[in-house]
C-alpha cells in the first residue's frame, strides 16, 4: 500500500521524466526514420554503411577511447595522493577541480588553440628556452589533449571519491598481513575502486564521443568526428539525417548504461558527479 | 623523501595542465591586442569598455538568471523525486533512474537535438523558457546523484519519530529530513549551477534566437573576434568565485575548540548566506516571470535578425531616438540556422538580412514581402552596379536591398609567400604544405576549386564537381586547418602563410598585421551581398521599412563601414569616407575589371545542396 502512496507522490516527477526526456527521444526517432516529406525510411540510418560516416565514427570511437584510457592514467594516481594528503575539506578538491568551469567553455577551448598553434604561446616559450618548437596543433593529438583537458575533473572526482570513503584499517589490515604496497594496491584498493573507475569511464567516454566544438578549433577540421556530422547535418537544415546519426549514437549510450548496470549494483553512493 | 618530491611535482604539472588555459585568458583580459596569444601592451580598457556594453551585460544578466532558475528548479524536483523514488519498489526505481539519467550520459548534442524537435514539433517558439525547461532537465540528474546517496544513509526512523512526537509532516520534513539531506542538495544546487553556467551546445539548440547567453554570445562573436570584454568578464567572474571558495574553506579552521562567539560567527555567515540565496532565487525568478509571461507591447516595434556583430550598436540607438520605433534586435550565424527559424515561424521578424542565395531560396518559397520603394527614398544612395548585381537573386530587386557586399579571395603573409600570388593555383602548391588554411563551408570550399577548374560556382555538373572534389581532397595534405572565422586570428599570428577569406576581414587584419595582403585570384571568385528582406509575416512592415531606408543614409552607412569594415554599396557613403587610402582602397572597393569574373552564389533547390554536401562530407571524412 504504502509503495502505491509513493508512487503517485512521484507522479509529478514521472510527468517531467515523460515530457521532456521520454518523448523529445521519440521526436529523435521519428525523424530519424523518416524523410523530408514524412515517409519511412532507413535511409539516415543505413548511411553509416558508406565510408564517410562509418569513418567517422571509427575516428570517433578511437579517439573517445584514447581519451578515456590517457584520462584514467592520469586520473587514479592523482585521486591516491589526494587522498593520502588527508585534505581536512574534501570538497576543496571537489571545487579545484570544478573551478576552471566557470571559465566559460569555449574561451577556454580558445585559449588551448592560442597555447598550441604554430607561432602560438607556446612556441614562443620554447623559443625563449631554446627548444624545439611542438607542433600538435590539427592533429588527432591535440583533439585527444582538448579532451582529455575538458573531461579530466569528470574522471578524478568519482575517483576520489570512492578512494577517501575506503577505511585505512582495510588497507593497514592488508599491510600487517605482508602485502606490499604494490600488492594492496592491486588486490585491495583497485577492486574497491571499480564504481568511481566506471563512472569516471562513463563520464568521460560519452562526451568525448559526440564532441565536435573541440575536433572544430583544435583538429583544424581536417579530422571529422562523428558529432561534426551531426551538427553539420543541422546546420545544412537536413534534421532527418542528423536525428539519424543521433540514434546511432544512442547505441553507445544504451552500451553505456548497462555498463553502469552491471558495476554500479547498489553502488549509487559511489558515484557522486 | 623522492617520493613525496614526485607526487608533488605531478599534482603541480596537473594543476599547471588545468589552468594553464585559464592564465593566458586572464592575461588575454589585459592585453591591447584584441588577438588572442599576441602580446600588444597592458591595457585596463576592456574593464571599463565592459561595464559599458549592454549586449554582454545583458548575457551576463540572462546566463545567471538561467542558472539559478534552473539550479534551483532542478534542485526541488530532484530532491522531491529522490524522496519519493526512493521508497519505490526495485524495479520501477531502476527503470526510473534510469530514464533520469538519461541527459546526463547521452551526447549534449543528441539531448539538443532532441529538445529542438520536441519544442518544433509541439509549435513552441524557442524562446527563454525553453533554454529554461532543457536546462532544468539536464541538470536534474546531477541533482538526484548528490541527493539519492544522502536519501540512502538518512536513518528514517527519525523522521518517524518526530511524527510520533506530534511534529506534523511539514514541520518534520523541514526539521528532520531537510537538515539530513542538506550537504547532497547544496552540492547538487552547485553542480546544476556550473553545469547551467558552463553549457553551450544545449543551449544553442534550444535558444531560438531572441535569447543570449554569455556562451552563445560568444559563439557569435567568433564571426567578428572575440572581445576582449569578454576575457575580462570571464576573468572578473572566476575571480570572485575563487575568493568566495577559498573564504568559505577557510573559515572554521579547526574542529576542535568551537568557542560560542565562533559558533554565533558561523550562524550569522549561515543567515547571510541564506538570505543571499533566497535573494537571488527570488530576483531571478520575478525576471523570468516577467521574461515568460509579459511580453512588453509598445505600440511602434519592430524586430530586426542580422548576423552577429553586424552593425554599429549606435546606429540602433540614432534609429530609435529618431524615429521612436523600439527595435528588438537579434543576430543569428549562418544563413541555414536563420533560414529553419525564420520558416518554420519559430520567430518572427519585420526585417531580416540573409545573404544573395539565401534571399533567392526565401523568394522561391514564398517567405519574403514586396518592398515598397515609396517608404525607402534613400535607395537612391546605393550605387546602380550593386543593384545590377543583386538582380542575379532579385529579379527587379523587388525583395531586397543590399546592406554590405564583398568578394572572396587569398589573404597572404608577404613575409612567407615571396613569389607574387595571382592565382588559386597557390593553393594547391606543395611548397606551402601545412600553411593554407581552407574556408570550412561548402560553398566557400567548392567556389575555389570550381573557380581554379575554370568552372561556375553554381555547377550542378556531377563531372565538374567530381574533379573539383578530387582536387580538394588533393589538396587536403596541403591544408593547415579547414576553417571559418580563425583565418583572421591565425593569420594574424602569423601561423599560416596563405588563407581563404572574405574581403571584409581583410582591412581589419592588415591593420592588426601590417605583412598581409588581399588578392581577388585572376580566374575570378565569388562576389557575394547581403540584403535587407521583410518577411512575408513581418508585423511592422512600415517600421521594418523605416529601418531599411534609414540603413541606405550615407551617413547611417559610414557608420556601419567603419564599425564592420565590410564594403558598402552605398555610394554617398563612400565619398564621405575621410581616409583616403581606404576610399581607393583596392580591397574594400575593387576595380570593376577585377569582378568582372566574379560570380554571386545561387540557390542550388534541395537537391543541389544535398549534391553538395554529399561531396563536401567525402573530403571531410577522408
Amino acid at each position: 500500500m504504502k509503495n502505491k502512496k509513493y508512487t503517485l507522490f512521484a507522479g509529478p516527477y514521472i510527468v517531467w521524466m515523460t515530457a521532456f526526456i521520454v518523448i523529445p527521444l521519440l521526436f529523435v526517432c521519428y525523424y530519424g526514420f523518416t524523410d523530408g516529406e514524412g515517409n519511412f525510411t532507413f535511409d539516415n540510418i543505413a548511411v553509416i554503411t558508406q565510408k564517410e560516416y562509418y569513418g567517422a565514427l571509427g575516428l570517433s570511437v578511437l579517439l573517445a577511447v584514447i581519451c578515456t584510457l590517457v584520462c584514467l592514467l592520469l586520473a587514479y594516481p592523482l585521486a591516491l595522493i589526494l587522498r593520502n594528503m588527508k585534505m581536512k575539506k574534501s570538497s576543496f578538491i571537489v571545487f579545484i577541480f570544478i573551478l576552471p568551469m566557470w571559465m566559460n567553455f569555449l574561451l577556454r577551448t580558445y585559449a588551448w588553440q592560442a597555447i598550441l598553434d604554430i607561432n602560438g604561446v607556446l612556441d614562443h616559450i620554447l623559443a625563449y628556452l631554446h627548444l624545439p618548437a611542438f607542433n600538435i596543433i590539427n592533429t588527432p593529438q591535440a583533439i585527444v589533449l582538448g579532451m582529455v583537458y575538458d573531461f579530466l575533473p569528470f574522471m578524478v572526482l568519482p575517483i576520489y571519491n570512492v578512494l577517501i570513503k575506503i577505511d585505512d584499517n582495510i588497507i593497514n589490515a592488508a599491510r600487517d598481513l605482508g602485502a606490499n604496497y604494490r600488492q594492496t594496491l592491486i588486490k585491495v584498493i583497485i577492486p574497491l575502486s571499480f564504481p568511481g573507475i566506471a563512472s569516471g569511464i562513463i563520464m568521460v567516454f560519452v562526451p568525448a564521443l559526440t564532441t565536435f566544438v573541440i575536433s572544430d578549433i583544435l583538429g583544424g577540421g581536417k579530422q571529422l568526428l562523428i558529432g561534426n556530422l551531426v551538427e553539420n547535418k543541422v546546420k545544412a537544415d537536413n534534421l532527418n539525417l542528423g536525428a539519424g546519426l543521433s540514434l546511432i549514437l544512442m547505441i553507445f549510450i544504451v552500451l553505456n548504461m548497462l555498463f553502469t548496470a552491471k558495476y554500479d549494483k547498489g553502488q549509487e553512493g559511489g558515484r557522486v558527479l | 623523501m623522492m617520493k613525496r618530491q614526485i607526487k608533488k611535482i605531478y599534482l603541480f604539472l596537473i594543476l599547471l595542465f588545468l589552468y594553464l588555459p585559464i592564465f593566458v585568458l586572464i592575461v588575454a583580459s589585459f592585453n591591447d591586442s584584441r588577438i588572442l596569444g599576441t602580446w600588444k601592451g597592458f591595457t585596463l580598457k576592456w574593464y571599463t569598455q565592459l561595464f559599458e556594453n549592454d549586449a554582454i551585460m545583458t548575457a551576463l544578466k540572462s546566463t545567471l538568471v538561467l542558472a539559478v532558475m534552473a539550479a534551483f528548479l532542478a534542485t526541488v524536483i530532484g530532491t522531491f523525486a529522490c524522496l519519493t523514488i526512493h521508497k519505490m519498489k526495485k524495479l520501477p526505481k531502476a527503470f526510473i533512474m534510469s530514464v533520469t539519467n538519461i541527459p546526463m550520459l547521452n551526447a549534449e548534442i543528441v539531448t539538443g537535438l532532441a529538445f529542438m524537435l520536441l519544442f518544433i514539433g509541439i509549435g513552441m517558439s524557442l524562446s527563454f523558457s525553453t533554454v529554461l525547461i532543457a536546462h532544468v532537465t539536464f541538470c536534474i540528474p546531477y541533482v538526484v546523484l548528490s541527493v539519492m546517496p544522502k536519501v540512502q544513509q538518512m536513518d528514517h526512523s527519525m523522521y518517524e519519530a518526530a511524527l510520533d512526537l506530534g511534529a506534523s509532516k511539514s514541520y518534520a520534513f523541514f526539521k528532520v529530513t531537510l537538515p539530513d539531506i542538506l550537504p547532497g542538495v547544496l552540492s547538487g544546487f552547485f553542480l546544476s549551477f556550473t553545469m547551467s553556467l558552463d553549457d553551450f551546445i544545449i543551449t544553442h539548440f534550444t535558444r531560438g534566437s531572441g535569447f543570449d547567453t554569455l556562451s552563445t554570445k560568444i559563439y557569435t562573436e567568433v564571426r567578428k573576434g572575440i572581445k576582449p570584454e569578454m576575457y575580462a568578464l570571464s576573468t572578473l567572474l572566476f575571480v570572485t568565485v575563487f575568493i568566495l571558495l577559498l573564504l568559505i574553506n577557510k573559515a572554521p579552521a579547526k574542529k576542535e575548540i568551537i568557542t560560542r562567539q565562533e559558533e554565533r560567527r558561523q550562524r550569522i555567515l549561515r543567515l547571510a548566506a541564506g538570505i543571499i540565496c533566497v535573494t537571488l532565487i527570488t530576483v531571478s525568478m520575478v525576471y523570468s516571470i516577467k521574461n515568460i509571461f509579459l511580453k512588453p507591447v509598445s505600440g511602434n516595434e519592430i524586430y530586426v535578425y542580422n548576423w552577429g556583430e553586424y552593425i554599429d550598436p549606435e546606429v540602433i540607438r540614432q534609429f530609435e531616438e529618431e524615429t521612436g520605433i523600439t527595435v528588438h534586435y537579434e543576430e543569428f550565424e549562418t544563413n541555414e540556422e536563420m533560414y529553419t527559424i525564420v520558416a518554420s515561424g519559430a520567430r518572427q521578424y519585420d526585417v531580416i538580412c540573409p545573404s544573395d542565395y539565401m534571399i533567392e531560396k526565401m523568394i522561391k518559397n514564398s517567405l519574403l514581402a514586396e518592398l515598397d520603394y515609396e517608404n525607402i527614398p534613400n535607395i537612391q544612395n546605393i550605387g546602380k552596379q550593386y543593384l545590377e548585381r543583386a538582380e542575379g537573386f532579385d529579379p527587379e530587386n523587388r525583395y531586397s536591398v543590399p546592406y554590405c557586399w564583398g568578394t572572396v579571395g587569398i589573404m597572404y603573409n608577404k613575409k612567407m609567400v615571396t613569389e607574387p600570388v595571382t592565382s588559386w593555383e597557390i593553393l594547391f602548391d606543395e611548397t606551402y604544405r601545412k600553411q593554407i588554411l581552407m574556408q570550412n563551408s561548402v560553398r566557400d570550399a567548392y567556389c575555389v576549386a570550381l573557380s581554379y577548374l575554370g568552372y561556375s560556382i553554381n555547377t550542378l555538373e556531377e563531372a565538374e564537381l567530381n574533379e573539383a572534389t578530387n582536387l580538394l581532397l588533393r589538396q587536403k595534405p596541403l591544408v593547415q586547418a579547414y576553417v571559418i572565422d580563425q583565418v583572421r586570428d591565425k593569420m594574424i599570428r602569423n601561423s599560416a602563410a596563405l588563407g581563404v577569406i572574405y574581403s571584409g576581414e581583410a582591412i581589419f587584419m592588415q591593420k592588426e598585421n601590417p605583412d598581409l595582403e588581399y588578392v581577388i585570384p585572376k580566374e575570378g571568385s565569388n562576389v557575394w551581398i547581403d540584403g535587407w528582406v521583410i518577411p512575408k509575416n513581418c508585423k511592422n512592415k512600415e517600421g521594418a521599412e523605416a529601418w531599411i531606408n534609414f540603413m541606405c543614409r550615407p551617413e547611417t552607412a559610414l557608420m556601419n563601414f567603419d564599425f564592420i569594415t565590410y564594403s558598402t554599396p552605398n555610394e554617398a557613403a563612400r565619398t564621405l569616407i575621410e581616409d583616403e587610402e581606404i576610399r581607393n582602397s583596392k580591397i574594400a572597393f575593387p576595380d570593376a575589371e577585377d569582378l568582372k569574373r566574379c560570380e554571386v552564389y545561387h540557390y542550388l533547390g534541395s537537391d543541389g545542396d544535398l549534391l553538395y554536401d554529399k561531396y563536401w562530407t567525402k573530403v571531410g571524412a577522408d
